[in-house]
């Protein structure tokens, strides 16, 4: 465990994302135009992204139950949505996904940073950092850990899988992905 | 009034084109087995969320008329959602509160709704049109008069009634309809 606050990831910075552009720009192609989530520091840049697009519409939830419910509204209005959250709030919204997403057959594309992994500095998250993985493969639905595999390929390759198997799919990205 | 008053009075006054986002349990449940048609979505799980689907198809969809029907008990556990609606002030929905202050659906455990003042809340967080019923006329004029969202409809009912509705099962099914039923509405553009 690390010690001491002066790590990498507690400092703010503005600093663009090559791969955050990338996975926006990927998004687009793939008709991505609304967006719903709670915010975590982890996906600052994909957040901003959306911000700043005005071809997305952007909602912040209070509670990552509520993006699930938020999108799943926009995607029965013809929308197609991305839902953000910390891996600590897919515990959280993990019933509605099962409950909701899955019986109405909702294929949403979630991004999910990934904290309580090698290397974590706050206790909170490390028993949701060991099951996340366990979680997701326990209500069978498909996700990848990315790690730094071709951010363009892989993305095409998920939605392709999570559109013919009509289910919500994950990709988790780890404390510094970005860079 | 009774659930099932309640409930006949919203299906019936409402239009034939107006969407209809039923929350977790009886209510779901009766309107399934009574009312169910292609414009409507009910939330069999994901109990609180009706509100929060509401919200989502009210922005993407700002022609339609968004009717989310919620209990009580049901928005206590998502409250944050009238915060987020308030804020958005979808000018197209229409929020209408079940309250029995109870859990009906399970063994009408008691909610909290009693002190809360449900409507005062939502007057507080931005609602545009917020009006409190007791009895079917009251609730059928302020369905009629209501015109710029969001709108908010206390409507106090009395615990009871039946329990012994068929549940919605092909939920895939459901969506299919309503996705088709919402495309041949909005002439198949989408509005973005």
């Amino acid at each position: 465990m690390n010690q001491t606050n002066k790590s990498v990831f507690n400092v703010l910075d503005d600093k663009r994302s090559e791969k955050a552009d990338q996975l926006h720009k990927v998004f687009r192609e793939l008709g991505v135009n609304f967006a719903s989530g709670v915010p975590c520091g982890v996906l600052r840049h994909i957040i901003k992204n959306f911000d700043n697009d005005v071809a997305v519409l952007h909602v912040i939830a209070n509670r990552e139950s509520e993006a699930v419910g938020i999108a799943a509204g926009a995607y029965l209005g013809g929308k197609v949505p991305v839902v953000y959250m910390q891996n600590s709030g897919l515990f959280s919204a993990s019933n509605d996904i099962a409950s909701l997403l899955v019986p109405y057959k909702m294929p949403i594309f979630f991004v999910v940073s990934y904290r309580g992994c090698e290397g974590e500095d706050a206790v909170q998250h490390l028993t949701t950092g060991q099951a996340t993985e366990h979680l997701l493969k326990s209500f069978g639905l498909p996700f990848v850990v990315f790690e730094d595999q071709k951010l363009e390929t892989l993305i095409r390759l998920m939605f392709a899988t999570m559109r013919e198997a009509e289910l919500p799919t994950f990709l988790l990205l780890k404390r510094g992905w970005h860079r | 009034m009774k659930r099932q008053e309640a409930i006949n009075t919203i299906m019936e006054t409402i239009s034939s084109q107006d969407v209809v986002i039923s929350t977790t349990g009886l209510i779901s449940r009766e309107i399934f087995e009574k009312f169910d048609s292609e414009r409507n979505i009910y939330v069999p799980g994901s109990m609180g969320l009706a509100s929060s689907i509401g919200l989502g198809l009210a922005m993407v969809q700002p022609t339609m008329r968004i009717v989310v029907i919620d209990g009580d008990a049901s928005l206590l556990m998502n409250l944050g959602s009238i915060v987020t609606i308030g804020n958005k002030k979808p000018t197209n929905l229409l929020h209408i509160v079940l309250d029995n202050e109870a859990y009906a659906s399970c063994s009408e455990e008691r909610s909290m709704s009693d002190t809360a003042y449900l409507d005062k809340l939502a007057h507080n967080v931005g609602y545009q049109y917020v009006r409190a019923v007791r009895c079917q006329e009251d609730l059928k004029r302020a369905i009629m008069e209501f015109r710029q969202g969001p709108g908010f409809i206390l409507t106090k009912i009395e615990l009871g009634g039946r329990r012994d509705f068929r549940r919605p099962l092909e939920l895939a099914a459901i969506k299919n309809r309503f996705m088709l039923f919402l495309k041949r509405s909005t002439k198949g553009g989408l509005t973005s």
